[in-house]
């Protein structure tokens, strides 16, 4: 147990997503322990104890997004409803408690509100999340939060401007240090023929570890396969990018075999992808910049109210297509592929990017970079009035 | 609002005597729904008093229950469990099934349908909102259960018992008349000591639904999940093939128990994987009533198709590749009303002991004389426990608690390994359901061959399904969907808060009431273990797959905790003998 503690310790660490020395975890074996920062961890054992749950994660996020969006939430909100994938699928929404909310008895009543949720804010201590099943899920569960306070409050930023007194300055901070340049620069990638099993499963473990080491996408989301000849070689659902090895799913293109039951999700859309394009490898991600500005639509006059299902329309970002769908079977798979062979790239409305290489990862890596690139770009030349005014 | 009227449920369960041949209706009370659901929890706590009677006595009761959900949109809600003492096991038993008869039930206006008594001559029972009334069977004695089905049908939807029913095979099963089976446990020699050949059940009353919004919203949330589940809805996953896809998926894990769990790879399997079945039949979706997902298969012209445990047991575990004898085994147990799993693998342990597994063209003659008690078919017709032990070699019965193991070798999965000793129903897969995470990685994945962890792992999802039981909702939404969006769609139709931490508790209190009904009958830690096979020979390594012995050592420290953390003594006892008596 302690082992799994450490362990996604150090991924939060590695992510930049929580402030290093104020995270925490917690976990249920047939005893109760707990490590981290003291008044955290403590926190942590407190909400635990009255839970049936394995794990639990708490820590104060590197970017004071999740507070901000607390604090310019309405006064009788309760919940905040980001708009992205990760949260319209598996979260739905994230429920908050204010400073004076949480009051002498801050364990109860997060334990009250964890006892229905995976996740919540506590504001001014961070973002707490449980487990029900393993350490894992409770790092998986913050992950998301961040990942969804993040691309809420670029477009809540975008649309609505700094209402709070030192968000601006915060804002600014975060542009100026957290975000780095994103490059490929410096990396290696197998070129063609990449023909032999081996080679194929050790390439692309190596390649899923650079997404989430370049701080392209964070690790649990996204996936990424290879084909050759008539096998697709995809990471398995519910596994994590810097984490492949012993993790991807040999698929024959034919489904004459049913072994990869355990693929990824998106096993669907990467096949009709090779079905429809000359590539051989494609990466999936959900990059914060690109999840953004997906969702920045400027139809007028539009009757569709539910756009993640229902809108069929190819919108341009740049010269990269926007479509709409959901995950798995939900639509992504019957909309990406028709859109993406040209490009080589594509972005899904609220969830991430598809890139495709011709015959190897090095340009869908390289497009994938330049997509985020180009969404950052596209979105503080938007936000450029709001920063200056 | 301590007495406002809850939706969701009815509130009332009907009590039919057929010694007396009496029915009546009567209330439940509040405090039971809100604390026990239905379904399962329901019917087990409905069992409290009853519960140390012999199963083929004439109190013992048979008690169907549904839950609030049930004749609600909430996808694979229509649903029950039937409850009773088992004949097979000795244990409390339930069975969880789906089909148009839960959904009848609910709208003939009931919770739960008790039945006690043996009836003096063969009977039937019609159910309708009028309550019951006990039909003469004589005629229907000895009939299939498909003839039976098709002899009730103006009344309703059906649940029938086969010969095996009637004869006592102690692990026959139920059978809903759309092919769905209450199939483990031997429920059906208890419906057949009662002289009970079929009940019909039939209505058209509504469930209440609080908050439709609220609901509606729930379930969109549900259907979402289901749709990015690669389990569920993915191109290779059961909506597709059915719960055959997980043959390749076994083999390739190398934990297909083959040849009585001698091995583990069975070469031959590639004959009965899911796209072999759709080769071969031409499978089509089919399933439940109102299930989005139809899992079941049949062929073209309507037959039902065998479920994974089936095929790997008819299959492997018996060492046949004949996918014609497999479909037509499985037909076979379906008419003459027996539980596959344990009929195979009565079988295997049976051809281990006398050192010839049958052939293929063997098999159905073998369980016909099973139901028919016809020559070795008498022995055969009591399980492989008994079985084996007939034999002079206990060791050859691959059972927890009498309950023959299905298809997961547990060498493949520590957590499947302790989960099989700390069901409360023996040998199952589907209390704790490690599977889902130690091989499908849903909703996350765990190391299968690790304990680490797994005491409490197993304990939480033990509590979690018996709620899940109780709703009554299907196992396999839980690929996709966790318990947080059902408990809001229980929030919304009951109008009661509930979230996945109230209905853990729940899930707590059904399976510490269980296991106090085992305690009751003599069980203990004694019984919490897997047959010697699998701590002293290995399964079948390769392919860079090691599967070596399972530690015992590591088995027995980590059973240990789980009695910890269930609060049990350390022989799995309770050193409260008040313990029920402080439950509602
Ligand atoms: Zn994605």
């Amino acid at each position: 147990m302690r082992d799994q503690i450490a362990r996604y310790a150090g991924k939060l660490l590695a992510d930049r997503s929580a402030l290093p020395g104020h995270i925490a975890f917690a976990a249920h074996d047939d005893v109760l322990l707990s490590e981290g920062h003291p008044k955290l961890a403590r926190l942590c054992e407190g909400v635990l104890s009255s839970l049936s749950c394995l794990g639990l994660a708490a820590a104060r996020p590197s970017l004071p997004f999740a507070d901000f969006l607390v604090r310019r939430a309405g006064k009788e909100a309760s919940r905040i409803v980001p708009q992205d994938t990760e949260t319209r699928t598996f979260l739905h929404d994230i429920p908050f408690l204010r400073r004076d909310e949480l009051g002498n008895d801050a364990p109860a009543r997060i334990a009250d509100l964890l006892g229905s949720r995976k996740g919540m804010i506590a504001e001014g201590l961070g973002i707490v999340a449980a487990g029900a099943v393993t350490v894992e899920q409770a790092y998986i569960h913050y992950s998301s939060i961040f990942h969804a306070a993040f691309v809420k409050y670029l477009l809540d930023v975008l649309s609505e401007g700094f209402r709070l007194p030192g968000e601006r300055e915060a804002f600014e901070e975060f542009r100026r240090s957290w975000l780095r340049p994103l490059d490929a620069e410096g990396l290696a990638f197998r070129g063609a023929p990449l023909e032999a099993p081996e080679e194929i499963l050790k390439e692309i473990a190596a390649v899923g570890r650079y997404t989430v080491e370049r701080g392209l996408v964070d690790s649990f989301f996204g996936n990424i396969s290879l084909r050759a000849g008539g096998t697709i070689y995809i990471s398995q659902t519910a596994a994590s990018l810097d984490d492949l090895a012993g993790r991807i799913d040999p698929v024959p293109m034919d489904n004459s075999s049913t072994t990869g039951i355990t693929a990824s999700s998106e096993l669907l859309a990467h096949r009709r992808i090779y079905e429809e394009s000359c590539g051989r490898a494609i990466l999936h991600g959900h990059p914060k910049f690109a999840v953004a500005m997906s969702m920045v639509c400027e139809e007028k006059g539009c009757s569709v109210t539910d756009c993640w299902r229902d809108c069929d329309k190819v919108r341009w970002l740049g010269d990269t297509p926007v479509v709409a769908g959901e995950i798995g079977a939900g639509g992504l798979a019957r909309r990406v592929p028709p859109v993406i062979a040209g490009p080589r790239k594509a972005m899904v409305y609220g969830h991430g990017v598809f890139t495709l290489g011709l015959d190897g990862f090095a340009d869908a890596f390289r497009a994938m970079v330049d997509v985020e690139n180009g969404c950052r770009r596209e979105y503080f030349r938007r936000l450029s009035p709001k920063l200056a005014g | 609002m301590e007495n406002s009227p809850l939706t969701g449920w009815h509130g009332t369960l009907l009590h039919v005597d057929l010694a007396a041949g009496t029915s009546r209706v009567e209330p439940i009370p509040r405090d039971l729904l809100l604390g026990y659901l239905g379904g399962r929890g329901l019917g087990v706590r409905l069992l409290r008093g009853a519960h140390t009677l012999d199963p083929f006595h004439a109190d013992m009761p048979l008690i169907f229950a549904v839950g609030p959900l049930c004749g609600t949109p909430a996808p694979t809600a229509a649903r029950l469990n039937v409850v009773s003492r088992s004949p097979l096991t000795g244990t409390v038993y339930d069975c969880s099934a789906g089909g148009r008869f839960a959904h009848r039930l609910k709208a003939a206006g009931f919770d739960a349908l008790r039945i006690v008594g043996r009836s003096p001559r063969p009977a039937a029972i019609s159910v309708t909102p009028e309550g019951g009334e006990i039909l003469p069977a004589g005629s229907l004695w000895g009939k299939s259960v498909g003839e039976t089905v098709r002899a009730l049908e103006g009344r309703g939807s059906v649940a029938a018992i086969g010969p095996a029913g009637e004869n006592g095979v102690l692990f026959a099963s139920i059978l809903m008349g759309e092919g769905n089976a209450v199939g483990r446990g031997g429920l059906g020699a208890v419906m057949g000591g009662k002289n009970l050949k079929a009940i019909a059940v039939n209505g058209s009353r509504s469930t209440g639904i609080a908050d439709r919004a609220r609901f509606e919203r729930a379930r969109q949330d549900v259907m979402r999940l289901f749709r990015a589940s690669p389990v569920i809805f993915g191109e290779l996953g059961i909506s597709e093939y059915g719960t055959p896809a997980l043959v390749d998926l076994m083999r390739q894990r190398r934990m297909a128990p083959t040849e009585n769990f001698r091995k583990t790879v069975f070469e031959g399997s590639g004959s009965y994987s899911g796209p072999s079945i759709r080769k071969a039949y031409g499978s089509k979706k089919d399933g439940c009533h109102g299930c989005p997902i139809q899992c079941k298969k049949s062929d073209r012209e309507g037959a039902h198709l065998p479920e994974y445990e089936t095929v790997s047991h008819f299959g492997a575990l018996n060492g046949i590749d004949d996918l014609g004898s497999i479909v037509r085994s499985n037909r076979l147990c379906n008419e003459l009303g027996m539980d596959t799993i344990s009929a195979a693998a009565t079988l295997a342990a049976w051809g281990e002991g006398r050192g010839r597994f049958p052939a293929a063209d063997e098999v159905e003659g073998l369980l016909a004389d099973m139901a028919f008690l016809r020559g070795e078919g008498g022995l055969l017709a009591q399980g492989s426990r008994r079985v084996a032990q007939a034999l002079g070699k206990p060791g050859l019965s691959m059972s927890v608690k009498s309950l023959e193991l299905p298809a997961y070798d547990p060498r493949g999965a520590y957590g499947m390994a302790l989960a099989y000793c700390t069901s409360n129903r023996g040998g199952c897969h589907l209390r704790a359901y490690p599977i889902s995470h130690e091989i499908l990685r849903k909703p996350v994945a765990t190391d299968r061959f690790s304990f680490s962890g797994k005491a409490r792992i197993i304990k939480i999802a033990e509590d979690t399904n018996a709620a899940v039981d109780s709703l009554v909702a299907c196992k396999f939404s839980f690929f996709g969907a966790t318990l947080e969006e059902y408990a809001e769609m229980l929030a919304a139709v009951t109008g009661e808060e509930f979230g996945p931490q109230s209905l853990k508790e729940i899930g707590e209190r059904i399976c510490l009431t269980e296991r106090f009904y085992n305690c009751a009958n003599g069980f203990d830690a004694k019984d919490d273990r897997l047959p010697e096979r699998f701590f002293r020979e290995p399964g079948s390594s390769g392919e860079g797959i090691e599967i070596p012995p399972i530690d015992e050592k590591r088995f027995d420290e980590e059973l240990r905790k789980y009695y910890r953390i269930r609060g049990l003594t350390p022989e799995g006892t309770f050193s409260d003998p008040g313990y029920l008596s402080r439950l509602p």
